[in-house]
Formats: structure tokens, C-alpha cells, sequence
């Protein structure tokens, strides 16, 4: 793998969101709306706490944010045919796999940066700052596992008829089991009943997750990414 | 149909045909499959003992629910190993493998969800649990269901059987996985009938078992050959109305 050619690819895909903004500022919006959406569609029956659904709904918001910015990634990049451009580089298809799902984690990085602090406001007051590095831990190994399986399934669809109708379609269901370990997690620590082995547990299982999509791509991203 | 095989044999260019498999063998199969399945159900709804434990009566429904979901895995499996053989080799017989076991595999898979709904109302009183099994095969329909989808959106012959091959690998490593995720919810229901400490049953229920299951098994490998036989049918087809200019 060339470290110098992995570098330049994150930056181009840095600065080129720097200097349009286009995906994160639309994927911290989506965040933010989604926030307020639960709120409204959770607190019908009056005063009710939320406390009990909000690991889960972190993670459904974090999930489909992610969606957003997945499925322009690789939008550009067929559309202005720079995908062409990076197939004839003289560089090994696994960099690029590496360098887009590492500019994926960037973004992702960045709108949670925000999203954190003001879901916390609006849903846990207090309640991370608590356990900030298990939460963390949780976010890092949850947001490398989105990136990677969402950077190879976006890969397979970019070239596809209907591809931002169907990364979701096949994405969603492979992340379920991510989102039950994240959300599981993060409930966990916000209420504060479970003890750290559970926790432990669910960090590990994300951590295989994330191992096995990784191994996955390095299998068959030759294949698709195409010719 | 023979006008068109007599104008396809007539020109220069000989007819690259998929081998069907043979008719007689696929009926020898699924007659086979018939009697053990039959067999199964003789032997465990009037030999094998009715359940001591509350389930009761219901209990009997194991004996096709069981052997059904396995079967399910089963094609998802042969599905995973077409797919790593069409993406080594580039041949398109692995790729029909795989599309005629995915299929099976959803069929198998529908079948485990309406028999474990009808399970779960006689033995825990609702219709619906969300247990750990039931739910992954529920999460594997939908996955598989985007199998289709995917080929479906893809108009090159090559890329859509690439496609399928990658995607049916990622989703078969991905089912063991939802099921362990599956763990970390609130205890499930599911009787654990094969448990370290053996399997508990009586040889009779063993017997409905196994018929049970090597039944559906070989109804999976029939119904396969089936399958196969009418993809290398329209493929035939295909080849033959390319001939004529159609």
C-alpha cells in the first residue's frame, strides 16, 4: 500500500468538501432534524423520558446520517468521471478502498464532533461526559465499521441503475447487528445500570465487526471496484 | 420451438448450451425427498411421543420447522460457495447456482417465518416474538430480498453476476453475525433442543428428525435442479432468438 498516494487521496476528498461543504453540512441538518423528529415522535404520552431509547436512537440517526454522505462518496467521482482517473493512477485498489473509507470516517468524525454535545443536551444531560472514554471507544469502533462495510456495499452500487435508492436497501440490514451492539452499548452507559463487562462485550463484538468487513473488502475489492 | 432448434442447428455456428441436468435424476430426487418427508411426518405425528412439557402437541411442528431452517442456511451456504467459485473462475454456472440456491434460499426462508409464527402463537401465545432466531431470518429475507434488487439494477451480464457473487458472500458472513448481535438483546424464547448436554429426545423424535431433515434436504437439491434446468432452458432460448434476429 502506498502511504504517500493513501495521503493524497484523503486530501483531495477533504478539500473538496472544504471547499464545497455540500455533504457534511447536509449530514449534520439530517442529524439535528432526525434528533427533534424522535423527540416529537417519542414524547407523545407527555413528560415521558426518553432516557430508556437513547442509545438506540444515536445510533438510527448516526446510521442513516451516514447514509447521506455514503452514498454521495462516490458520487462525484463516477459523475465527474474522476473515478476513471483514479482506476489509471498506478495505485493498488485497496489504497483507494482505504483512502475513500478513511475520508468517509473523516466526515462521519466530524458531524458527531457536534452531534454528540447536542444530543446530549437535548436527551442526556450530563449522563456521557460520565463515561467519555467507553463512549468513545464505542464510537470509534461503531463509526470504522460503518465506514467500512458503507464504503464497500457504496462502491458496488455507485455503478448500478438505481444506486442511492439501493445502498440503503442493502446496507441497512448488514449494519443491524452493528446498531444492536452500538445502541446496546450506549444504553448501557447512559443509564448507568449495566456494568463495564457488558460494555466490554459489545466493544469486542465491534471490534470482530469491523475486523471481518475490513477482511471482506481486502478480499473482493479488486472485483468491486471493476476494471 | 422445433422450427426454431431446426434453424439454429442449420447455421454455421454451434449452440453453446448450458448443461441441463438431467430430467430423471431431478424426479428420482424429489421422489425420494416426498417419501422421507412423508415418512418424517408418520413418525413423529403418530409413533414419536407427544411433548411432556407445555408445549405439547405444537411440539410436533419441529419436525418441519427445524429441518426447513436449516435447509434456508443450507442454500445460503451452496449460494456463498457458487459465489466464491464464480468470482475465481468466471464461469456463468456458478453464477445461476447462485441466483437458483439465493431463491430457494428466500423460498426456505419464508417457509421458517410462517411455521416459527405459528409456533410461536401455540407455544408462547403471540404471533410475533422478536427472538433471536426468528429475527435473523427475517433480517436474512430482507438481506437476500436486496440480492435481487441489486441484480436487478444492474444491466451488464458480466457486472450483475459479479455483483451478486460479492454480495452473496457479504451477506452470508453477515447472518452468523446478526445472530450473535442478536444476543445482546433481552433473553429469547426459543426452546434449545440440541443443547452441549445432548439432545434430550426420544429415538422416535430423532427418527421424525432426521427423515425430517435429510427430506428437505434433498426436496432443496431436487428443487435446485429444477431451477437450474429452466435457467439453462431460457438460456437456450436466449441463444436461439439471438439467432433468428429477435
Amino acid at each position: 500500500m502506498g502511504w504517500r498516494q493513501f495521503k493524497a487521496m484523503v486530501r483531495k476528498d477533504v478539500v473538496s468538501e472544504l471547499r464545497t461543504r455540500e455533504t457534511v453540512v447536509s449530514m449534520f441538518l439530517f442529524v439535528v432534524l432526525a434528533m427533534i423528529v424522535f423527540h416529537y415522535a417519542f414524547t407523545v404520552s407527555g413528560g415521558g423520558r426518553l432516557s430508556f431509547y437513547t442509545g438506540g436512537m444515536l445510533w438510527v440517526v448516526f446510521v442513516f446520517g451516514a447514509l447521506l454522505g455514503l452514498n454521495r462518496s462516490f458520487a462525484h467521482e463516477k459523475d465527474d468521471g474522476c473515478l476513471d482517473g483514479l482506476l489509471l493512477c498506478p495505485v493498488d485498489r485497496m489504497t483507494i478502498y482505504l483512502a475513500k473509507m478513511t475520508a468517509n470516517l473523516i466526515f462521519l468524525g466530524a458531524i458527531q464532533v457536534v452531534a454528540v454535545p447536542v444530543f446530549a443536551l437535548f436527551f442526556a444531560s450530563g449522563r456521557i461526559a460520565t463515561h467519555l472514554p467507553a463512549f468513545l471507544a464505542l464510537v470509534v469502533l461503531a463509526d470504522l465499521g460503518i465506514a467500512a462495510l458503507g464504503t464497500l456495499l457504496a462502491t458496488i452500487t455507485m455503478n448500478t441503475r438505481s444506486r442511492d435508492l439501493l445502498l440503503p436497501i442493502v446496507f441497512l440490514p448488514l449494519v443491524i447487528p452493528l446498531l444492536i451492539a452500538a445502541a446496546s452499548g450506549t444504553s448501557a452507559l447512559l443509564s448507568g445500570a449495566a456494568g463495564a463487562p457488558s460494555v466490554l462485550g459489545r466493544l469486542a463484538f465491534l471490534l470482530v465487526y469491523d475486523g471481518v468487513f475490513l477482511v471482506l473488502a481486502y478480499g473482493t475489492y479488486d472485483v468491486a471496484i471493476g476494471e | 420451438m422445433q422450427s426454431a432448434t431446426t434453424v439454429a442447428a442449420g447455421s454455421d455456428q454451434s449452440v453453446a448450451r448450458p448443461a441441463a441436468p438431467r430430467l430423471a435424476t431431478t424426479g428420482a430426487i424429489l421422489a425420494a425427498a416426498a417419501a422421507l418427508l412423508a415418512a418424517g411426518v408418520l413418525v413423529g405425528f403418530w409413533i414419536a411421543p407427544t411433548d411432556a412439557s407445555t408445549l405439547g402437541f405444537s411440539q410436533k411442528i419441529f419436525y418441519i420447522h427445524a429441518p426447513i431452517a436449516e435447509t434456508a442456511l443450507l442454500a445460503y451456504g451452496v449460494a456463498f460457495v457458487a459465489a466464491i467459485l464464480y468470482l475465481r473462475r468466471g464461469d456463468a454456472r456458478y453464477d445461476r447456482l447462485g441466483v437458483a440456491a439465493v431463491r430457494l434460499g428466500l423460498l426456505f426462508s419464508a417457509l421458517v417465518m410462517i411455521t416459527g409464527v405459528v409456533w410461536g402463537r401455540a407455544a408462547w401465545g403471540v404471533w410475533w416474538a422478536w427472538e433471536p432466531r426468528l429475527t435473523t431470518f427475517l433480517l436474512a429475507c430482507l438481506l437476500y430480498s436486496g440480492y435481487f434488487v441489486l441484480r436487478g439494477s444492474v444491466d451488464d451480464e458480466a457486472r450483475r453476476a459479479t455483483y451478486g457473487a460479492l454480495f452473496a458472500i457479504i451477506a452470508f458472513v453477515d447472518v452468523p453475525i446478526t445472530f450473535f448481535a442478536t444476543r445482546f438483546l433481552p433473553a429469547g424464547l426459543h426452546p434449545v433442543v440440541i443443547g452441549p448436554s445432548g439432545s434430550g429426545m426420544d429415538y422416535r423424535d430423532l427418527i421424525a428428525f432426521v427423515a425430517g431433515l435429510a427430506g428437505m434436504t434433498l426436496l432443496f437439491v431436487g428443487l435446485l435442479r429444477v431451477e437450474l434446468g429452466i435457467e439453462s432452458l431460457h438460456e437456450q432460448l436466449r441463444e436461439l432468438k439471438y439467432r433468428l434476429g429477435r
